[in-house]
């Protein structure tokens, strides 16, 4: 029996035309899939890597693992073990496995200061073998900020408590110095009123000095202007004078000039007769001292004459005169 | 012509006459003992002259000399002479070295003379200096080596009279003056010394007449000799017995006097050396 009787021709091989049409869609969307699955690395192989935190902390499934800034796998799983630790499960892209040795060490960083958690593996040590897969690594925190206030933190703390301790010190080198200021204020205080009362007193010193100055020194000043301008009268003279004198002066240098010219020209006229001179003179004091030798032979001959002989003293020996009182 | 002969014949017999009684001139000495002679003579010269710094380097001269001839008596005498001179130049630590080179020497190098000498000089300028103790003892050194004959005898004994004065023994001082003054051959120097030293040791036993008196003669016998200071001295000596005396006139005269050749006497050496 038929139920409808299609006479549209439109309508013929509907079913063949409507099943053909999911079929493609199917296979669009199949496509679509494959190609974003292929581009997510949904079919690059795998291989799951180890390590033990002490912590979950800043932990979650899908934080990127990173390589030198690429990406390269992400956290799998987490799991706390039966100690309270939490053990991880990475998986990385097994090609790159060959870049990574046995002690590599993954770090948990953050992007910027504040920004997501990521897990950076290190190379490890090019003499040790190449990780594979289901290996176990060593994790650790990196400092974060949370870390670094807590340092500074831990430093900062005992330093105030020890400002602390300074500050609330009775006896204390802080509470002493404030004390010894206190009163250096108040001596310094009464100094200042001392200082007045000096002050006052240099003021009558300065109006005594003044009056001094005005009766005294200005007769001085009056006898000093009277000294310049004899000075400058005697300047004056000298000006007029000096001229005159220099010329004499400067015709004495020419006279002296040419009197030492004069001079030289006879030395050096006379130099060259200075040996013969001296062999002359030395021949003149030889014969003079065999001269006075010989007048001293014929004056001691005639002193041992007669009669001359008794007037010459005999020659003194013995010790000079030196008496009890001398 | 007469005249002629006769001045000839006066000329011949003056000639024989000067020839028969002159003798043959000596013989020139050697070279280092013309020199030593020479300096010895200049050194003496000066001293007597009053150059005192001349006199000390001939007699330096004339040591030297006599050392290298080894006239060790010579020597001595000039090492005297060197000590009188340094005295005289009031360099006294000096002139007891030249003498201390005499007496100290442990070979018996010098004559007994010379070390006498040195030793009677030694005491005088110890005694000068006021060093009476160790004059005592060099003028015992002295006394110990001469003889009665010994021709320093009188020296000694006025200059031991003088230490017992500076010691204070006026008693001992005048005997021993006395003694001195009274023995001609003591010289006129040295009986001028013992005159003054008695004059003072009466001063001292307050016998002033009689120290008025010697000094005095002291002065009379100064004069003559032309000693500056002992006519000071003997001039004070009145001045000082003629005012205990009651004198004052003649004590402010004999002061006067006294004054006055003080002030002159280094101006007389000065000019006696020109």
């Amino acid at each position: 029996m038929t139920l409808l009787t299609d006479k549209d021709d439109r309508f013929k091989n509907l079913f063949g035309k409507a099943a053909l049409f999911v079929l493609l869609a199917v296979l669009g969307m199949g496509l679509v899939f494959f190609w974003t699955g292929m581009k997510k690395g949904a079919f690059t192989p795998k291989s799951p890597i180890y390590f033990v935190a002490d912590t979950g902390q800043d932990l979650k499934e899908g934080i990127p693992v990173k390589f030198s800034g690429f990406k390269i796998g992400k956290l799998t799983s987490l799991a706390l073990d039966e100690q309270g630790h939490v053990q991880v499960e990475i998986e990385i892209e097994t090609k790159h496995l060959v870049l990574l040795r046995q002690d590599s060490v993954v770090s948990l960083k953050k992007e910027g200061v504040i920004g997501d958690g990521v897990l950076d593996i290190s190379r490890g040590t090019e003499d040790k073998p190449v990780l594979v897969g289901g290996s176990k690594v060593v994790f650790e925190r990196a400092n974060g900020l949370e870390q670094a206030v807590m340092e500074v933190k831990g430093r900062v703390m005992p330093i105030l408590d020890d400002v602390h301790q300074i500050l609330s010190d009775p006896d204390g080198d802080v509470r002493q110095t404030l004390k010894n200021v206190r009163q250096l204020t108040a001596e310094i205080n009464g100094l200042a009123s001392e200082m007045r009362g000096t002050r006052q007193k240099i003021d009558q010193v300065l109006v005594s000095v003044d009056k001094n100055l005005n009766n005294e020194v200005g007769p001085l000043l009056h006898s000093l202007r009277q000294s310049a301008a004899q000075a400058e009268t005697i300047t004056t003279k000298l000006n007029q004078d000096l001229p005159g004198l220099l010329i004499k002066v400067d015709s004495s240098m020419e006279n002296l000039r040419k009197t030492t010219e004069t001079i030289n020209k006879s030395v050096q006229q006379t130099v060259p007769q200075i040996p013969g001179m001296v062999g002359e003179t030395r021949e003149t004091m030889g014969k003079t001292r065999e001269m006075m030798g010989s007048t001293i032979e014929v004056v001691n001959g005639l002193s041992t004459m007669w009669p001359l002989k008794g007037s010459v003293p005999p020659r003194e020996v013995g010790p000079v005169r030196m008496d009890s009182h001398d | 012509m007469t005249n002629s002969i006769f001045k000839f014949l006066l000329f011949c017999f003056l000639f024989s006459l000067s020839a028969c009684g002159s003798s043959t001139p000596p013989a020139r000495e050697p070279q280092l003992l013309e020199k030593l002679h020479a300096a010895e003579k200049d050194a003496r010269h000066a001293l007597n002259g009053g150059e005192l710094q001349r006199a000390q380097h001939s007699f330096n001269k004339a040591l030297t000399l006599q050392q290298s001839l080894d006239d060790t008596a010579g020597a001595a005498v000039t090492m005297i002479n060197l000590g009188t001179v340094a005295h005289q130049l009031r360099e006294d630590e000096a002139a007891l070295a030249w003498l201390d080179k005499i007496l100290l020497e442990k070979t018996p190098l010098y004559p007994a003379d010379s070390q006498l000498t040195a030793a009677f000089r030694k005491a005088v300028i110890l005694t000068n200096l006021g060093r009476l103790a160790e004059a005592d003892t060099s003028l015992q050194a002295a006394e110990k080596s001469c003889d009665k004959k010994c021709g320093q005898r009188f020296n000694i004994d006025t200059l031991r009279a003088r230490i017992f004065l500076l010691k204070g023994n006026a008693e001992a001082a005048l005997a021993l003056a006395q003694a001195v003054n009274k023995a001609a051959e003591a010289g006129k120097e040295e009986q001028a010394n013992a005159l003054r030293v008695q004059a003072s040791a009466e001063e001292k036993l307050q016998r002033y007449a009689d120290a008025l008196a010697h000094y005095q003669a002291a002065l009379e016998m100064d004069k003559p000799l032309g000693l500056s200071s002992r006519i000071a001295e003997d001039l004070n000596g009145l001045a000082r017995t003629a005012k205990l005396l009651g004198r004052e006139q003649d004590a402010a005269a004999y002061a006067r006097r006294a004054s006055l050749v003080e002030q002159t006497k280094d101006k007389s050496v000065l000019s006696a050396h020109e």
